[in-house]
């Protein structure tokens, strides 16, 4: 039974297209709210690809060929290039067309236009350097792969500006805690009343990644592999804990792939899986329970 | 997706060559129902021989009868699996329309993925049926982010266009 933290507030509401949940020891004063709303906001103009004036829509559209660089483009990109290495080219940033190409565009027609096409080479196209985010060529930048964690990790350091205690930030999926212990549930992505295990979080964050909500067809839903630009089929559900959210949400995605898992150890964090035939894998030395 | 690759024996074959299902069926379809076929390699005599083919084109393709010519056809095949790219060999030897051998030579790198998989995977529990949320206690639960917005009220509309 989900039972509430040892907090004394709690705001809800939605965001970039998902519902989150921020829990503090104390109220949160308007002002720490309205950080909040800004940092949020400034990260979705910067990297949405569902609105027209955001700065990976330009870029997407071939309105501009460079844009002065983002705040988070070198945090995100830099590890990008790790998922890129760990994963042989499955996680990749340009994979904005292909999801759209099945569907998953900005005006969310949720038809297919084609066959699956694989995403471009991004480290020929895009580059980051001298204050220029560039592309040498028209392509939708899709940080998906990570990009909700670090808006976790922006939304959780701006709150630790402005409160003291205990603080949850749970974006739906991707959570980042302070202080107390928290013990999640892992969803069962076939059965949302079950969990197949439960993982607790201190001073650390807990990505999750399924393949059941974000789905608008029959094998479509949102994790690619780049070099294809089909949705993966493997596995149905990842979790991974690690010290910032940006990090779990990246291993998160990994874990779709082979190299997933050598990336988490190398990193020193602890992970769980299902594959689509509900077979459940986990990380050596995983601390936490599976219910098998 | 499957697609050929670029090898010393540019053999065209068709995608249902790419899987022992899409072989037994053309093995059984004598009367030329598959209509893609490879390339036969001009070595029909010495089955086991694999020189390059003049051209690309296909024998099935042309022929209205739909019998294949008989020899050796090879092709180097990429599939995606859903956690990688991984490239398999086939050949196959025809012969009066009937497969007689068939070879699919496996795949380096899903071995090395097995052997990275023992190293760096703690655990491995078949058919995880889980405990109800209400059995156990947590403060929070993860999984796929939640939808809202725009995103369910377009699969509401796709859906009911669907029925429509």
């Amino acid at each position: 039974m989900t039972t509430p933290t040892a907090t004394g507030s709690s705001w809800a509401f939605d965001a970039i297209g998902t519902s989150w949940a921020i829990e503090t020891a104390s109220p949160l004063p308007s002002i720490a709210r309205g950080a909040v709303s800004a940092v949020i906001e400034r990260f979705d103009r910067d990297w949405s690809r569902f609105r027209d004036d955001s700065v990976v829509s330009a870029l997407g559209s071939g309105r501009a060929a460079s844009v002065p660089v983002p705040a988070d483009a070198d945090a995100m990109l830099s590890l990008y290039a790790q998922l890129d290495a760990a994963t042989a080219g499955a996680v990749n940033p340009l994979v904005g067309d292909a999801l759209a190409r099945l569907g998953y565009d900005a005006r969310l027609t949720l038809t297919p236009a084609g066959d699956p096409e694989p995403a471009p080479l991004w480290r020929e196209t895009l580059t980051w350097g001298d204050g220029r985010l560039a592309v040498s060529r028209a392509a939708t930048i899709d940080v998906g792969a990570l990009g909700k964690g670090r808006l976790v990790d922006l939304v959780l350091d701006t709150l630790r500006d402005h409160v003291d205690g205990d603080i949850v930030v749970d974006a739906s999926g991707d959570l980042a805690a302070r202080g107390e212990p928290v013990r999640v549930a892992l969803e069962h992505p076939y059965d949302a009343t079950r969990a197949i295990g439960v993982m607790t979080v201190t001073d650390a964050a807990l990505c999750a990644s399924g393949i059941n909500r974000r789905s608008w067809g029959d094998g479509l839903h949102h994790v690619l592999d780049a070099r294809t630009g089909a949705p993966v089929r493997a596995f149905a559900a990842t979790w991974a804990r690690a010290d910032t959210a940006m990090r779990a949400d990246a291993l998160a995605t990994a874990l779709f792939f082979d190299g997933g898992p050598e990336l988490a150890a190398s990193w020193g964090a602890h992970w769980v899986r299902m594959s689509t035939d509900g077979r459940v894998q986990w990380s050596p030395g995983f601390d936490g329970e599976i219910f098998s | 997706m499957i697609g050929t690759t670029a090898v010393p024996r540019p053999v065209r074959i068709s995608t249902a060559l790419l899987g022992v299902a899409g072989m037994v069926t053309l093995a059984g379809c004598s009367g030329g129902a598959s209509t893609d076929a490879a390339a036969p390699v001009e070595s029909s005599a010495a089955p086991t021989s694999t020189s390059a083919p003049s051209s690309s084109a296909t024998a099935a393709e042309t022929g209205a009868s739909g019998t294949y010519k008989d020899g050796t056809y090879e092709a180097t095949g990429q599939y995606a699996t859903p956690e990688s790219v991984e490239t398999i060999d086939v050949t196959l030897t025809l012969s009066g329309d009937t497969v007689t051998d068939v070879t699919v030579t496996g795949d380096p790198q899903a071995a090395e993925s097995r052997r990275y998989q023992s190293e760096f995977i703690g655990g491995i529990a078949d058919e995880v049926v889980g405990k109800k949320l209400d059995e156990i206690s947590v403060s929070k639960v993860a999984g796929s982010s939640l939808t809202s917005g725009g995103f369910n009220e377009a699969v509401d509309t796709i859906k009911t266009e669907a029925q429509a």
